[in-house]
């Protein structure tokens, strides 16, 4: 502060300019860079997935073995080894493995000779509904409950429902399943509670899911809901006559939702790949669940098939958050110099 | 202007020109001390008023209660600190008592406030013009277009180059005398009577605060406004009358250059020490030996006695804000005039 006394020139033009010369990056354009990014580097982990899993899956057993059954003799396993190209080199097997995996053949099932990515993507729709559904649910509880929860952290209504969260969180995807079995589909018979046999028999499932998972974002919300309510910027905001409300969502869940992102983000990536015990528990004719029977019964044209869908889902979700990410917080479209 | 007057709220208000807008009457804020016998009075009884056209300078210490007096105006004390007596006036309607939703009115539209932190003190996450537009709505019966065109003149009034274009754009793109820039728009936006600017210009640096200053001396010059200050060459800068603070109550109070040139209390004393001819060349208050009572203390009897060269055995009373000769000042031993000169 100098000689502001002897400053008498009126108010004088900022000199101050904007802080970095760099242009905002229109968000339309910072996504087609960001998915291009993405796509690059999914299609260099779907290479790395498929090799390591065809190395895997012909060390762990013979899946010539597999298809003769128990009663076959060498005979049998030689003419299924030729017929399914076993007996080649390791090397050679590979080669040919890629060759058909850049065309996306995946050969067939060595279950039931069906088109092994025909099988995977009849699972898909089962899989989705379900995904969908506990996604939805997930959030539609927990974001106003983790606000309402973060709000006033001190009342002692909310502190009792953050305890029930808190001990929530720590129950397992399977307790909560098998419970609502025994309460819906066993004592109440409300429920079915194997398939997929309509509307009633996502219930549980999907619930299954959400339970599991919505804890973990209401604690995130609420802890930065909490955490906001304490910035400046709500303090000036209330100056102006800003109600509790105004306050809550408009000021400081989108904040909050930053930090929710990844989670969220995170969690839709499990669901799609990993809600394989939900799926098993609910016989829930899935992906998950076709998985988990292919890999069994050592059918690696299903598993190869079903693990690179997997990949492309679970590249596609993170790819997403990534994307909300650049539509919710405006400090990152500003490219970094 | 009477020697002694009786009651510290009449006393204040010294005889000057405009119309009273804000009268503050033996304000309390107290935090609660889980555990402690007595919870903290943050401001312990603080009487003033603010006519209009004024520029009315708070200083103190950091600590001294200067923030909680100015949120107590709102009615913004951070839990769970709260006013717990006195009364607040805005002209003839009581204010410190209204229903939170009568109070929301008030907030932003009739007492503005800008704060110190420019730089945490925006939504990041939000439109500039967006949290411009959400007060002017919540204050103005305009429509939405209609809000956008004011939250443009009121960034353009602030200085803000190519205000159109910020409306869209968000609080990091800016820097910091920017966003104070902002933040003064935003407090102005609904015209409000009053003013409070809380050490507006602290967080920024000399160059930038110099501009600040003259945007606040510019557009408020007519303005009745507080200005809370740690820097005394600010406060003379712009301020008309001043009101020292310490241990949440005004010590003294007078003209500004009654109290720059000629400091009653030993506090004020000890602000302005290294400043003896009033240079505002030095612009920080220099540091007075000792610290100002805490939140442990139980403070009985004047609260700067322990800190104070001058201090007796009278002082374990505390000193009501009366008038000595013509200033009012909270002391037993007033640095009087007369006896400066002995
Ligand atoms: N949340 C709180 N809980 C307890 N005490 C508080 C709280 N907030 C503020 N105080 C106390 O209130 C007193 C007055 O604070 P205030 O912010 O008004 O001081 P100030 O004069 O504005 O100081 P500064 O110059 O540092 O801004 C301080 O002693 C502080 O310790
Ligand atoms: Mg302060």
């Amino acid at each position: 502060m100098t000689d502001i006394a002897d400053n008498n020139k009126p108010a004088s033009q900022p000199i101050e300019t904007e802080k970095n010369d760099a242009e905002t990056i229109p968000v339309a354009k910072q996504t087609a860079q960001t998915l291009t990014k993405r796509i690059l580097e999914l299609l260099f982990l779907l290479m790395f997935i498929s090799t390591l899993l065809f190395f895997l899956l012909r060390l762990t057993g013979d899946p010539a073995a597999v298809l003769a059954g128990e009663t076959g003799d060498q005979e049998q396993l030689e003419l299924i080894r030729k017929q399914y190209g076993l007996d080649k080199p390791l090397i050679v097997q590979y080669g040919v493995f890629l060759y058909k995996l850049v065309q996306l053949d995946f050969g067939s099932s060595l279950a039931n000779a069906q088109d092994a990515l025909g099988l995977v993507f009849e699972r898909l729709p089962t899989s989705f509904t379900l995904v969908i559904i506990a996604f939805t649910a997930n959030l539609i509880i927990s974001i106003p409950l983790g606000a309402w929860l973060g709000s006033r952290p001190d009342r002692t209504g909310r502190k009792l429902a953050a305890t029930a969260v808190f001990v929530a969180q720590g129950i397992p995807g399977y307790i909560t399943g098998l419970l609502l079995i025994q309460l819906f589909s066993v004592e109440l018979g409300w429920l079915p509670s194997i398939g997929n046999q309509g509307i009633l028999s996502w219930i549980m499932p999907a619930t299954t899911l959400a339970a599991f998972q919505a804890p973990q974002v209401v604690r995130v919300i609420s802890a930065n809901v909490a955490e906001a309510m304490r910035e400046d910027y709500i303090r000036t905001a209330r100056a102006n006559g800003a109600g509790f409300n105004t306050l809550l969502w408009r000021h400081a869940l989108k904040n909050a939702m930053l930090g929710a992102t990844a989670l969220i983000g995170a969690q839709v990536s499990f669901l799609v790949g990993g809600s394989i015990i939900t799926e098993v528990i609910f016989a829930w004719p899935g992906l998950g669940r076709l998985l988990v029977t292919s890999v069994q019964t050592l059918d690696f044209p299903v598993v190869q098939a079903a693990v690179f869908m997997i990949a492309i889902f679970v590249y596609f979700a993170i790819t997403l958050t990534d994307i909300v990410f650049l539509f919710i917080d405006p400090r990152l479209r500003r490219q970094r110099a | 202007m009477s020697v002694v007057t009786e009651g510290t709220a009449d006393a204040a208000r010294t005889a000057a020109s405009g119309e009273t807008i804000l009268s503050v009457n033996d304000l309390v804020v107290e935090f609660p001390r889980p555990g402690q016998p007595t919870d903290f009075r943050a401001v312990n009884g603080v009487s003033f008023d603010l006519r209009q056209g004024e520029t009315l300078g708070l200083v103190g210490e950091s600590g001294s209660g200067k923030s909680m007096t100015a949120l107590s105006l709102l009615g913004i004390v951070p839990a769970p600190g709260k006013i717990i007596e006195g009364s607040i006036n805005l002209r003839d309607r009581r204010i410190d008592n209204l229903p939170v939703n009568e109070l929301r009115k008030v907030r932003g539209n009739d007492i503005g406030m800008v704060f110190q932190d420019p730089m945490t003190g925006l939504n990041p996450v939000r439109s500039i013009g967006s949290q411009l537009t959400e007060s002017v709505l919540r204050h103005q019966d305009v429509s939405k277009q209609e809000a956008i065109e004011l939250a443009f003149h009121a960034l353009d009034d602030v200085g803000i180059p190519s205000a159109r274009e910020r409306l869209e754009g968000f609080p990091h793109e800016l820097s910091g005398g920017l966003r104070q820039r902002v933040m003064i728009a935003l407090a102005l936006i609904n015209h409000p009577e009053v003013i409070i600017a809380d050490e507006a210009t602290t967080a920024l640096d000399a160059t930038i605060q110099a501009q600040i200053l003259d945007l606040l001396r510019e557009r408020l010059s007519s303005a009745t406004m507080i200005l809370i200050t740690h820097d005394m060459g600010v406060a003379a800068e712009i301020c008309d009358r001043i009101m020292v603070m310490y241990a949440g109550r005004i010590v003294e109070t007078g003209t500004i250059e009654e109290v720059l040139t000629s400091p009653r209390h030993p506090y004020t004393v000890g602000l302005l020490s290294a400043v003896p001819k009033f240079d505002i060349r030095r612009p920080k208050l220099v540091p007075i030996p000792g610290i100002p009572p805490t939140a442990e203390d139980i403070v009985r009897g004047c609260p700067f006695a322990p800190r104070c060269r001058f201090a007796e055995t009278d002082c374990d009373q505390r000193p009501p804000l009366e008038y000595a000769e013509d200033r009012l000042v909270a002391c037993w031993h007033p640095r009087l005039a007369s006896e400066r000169k002995k």
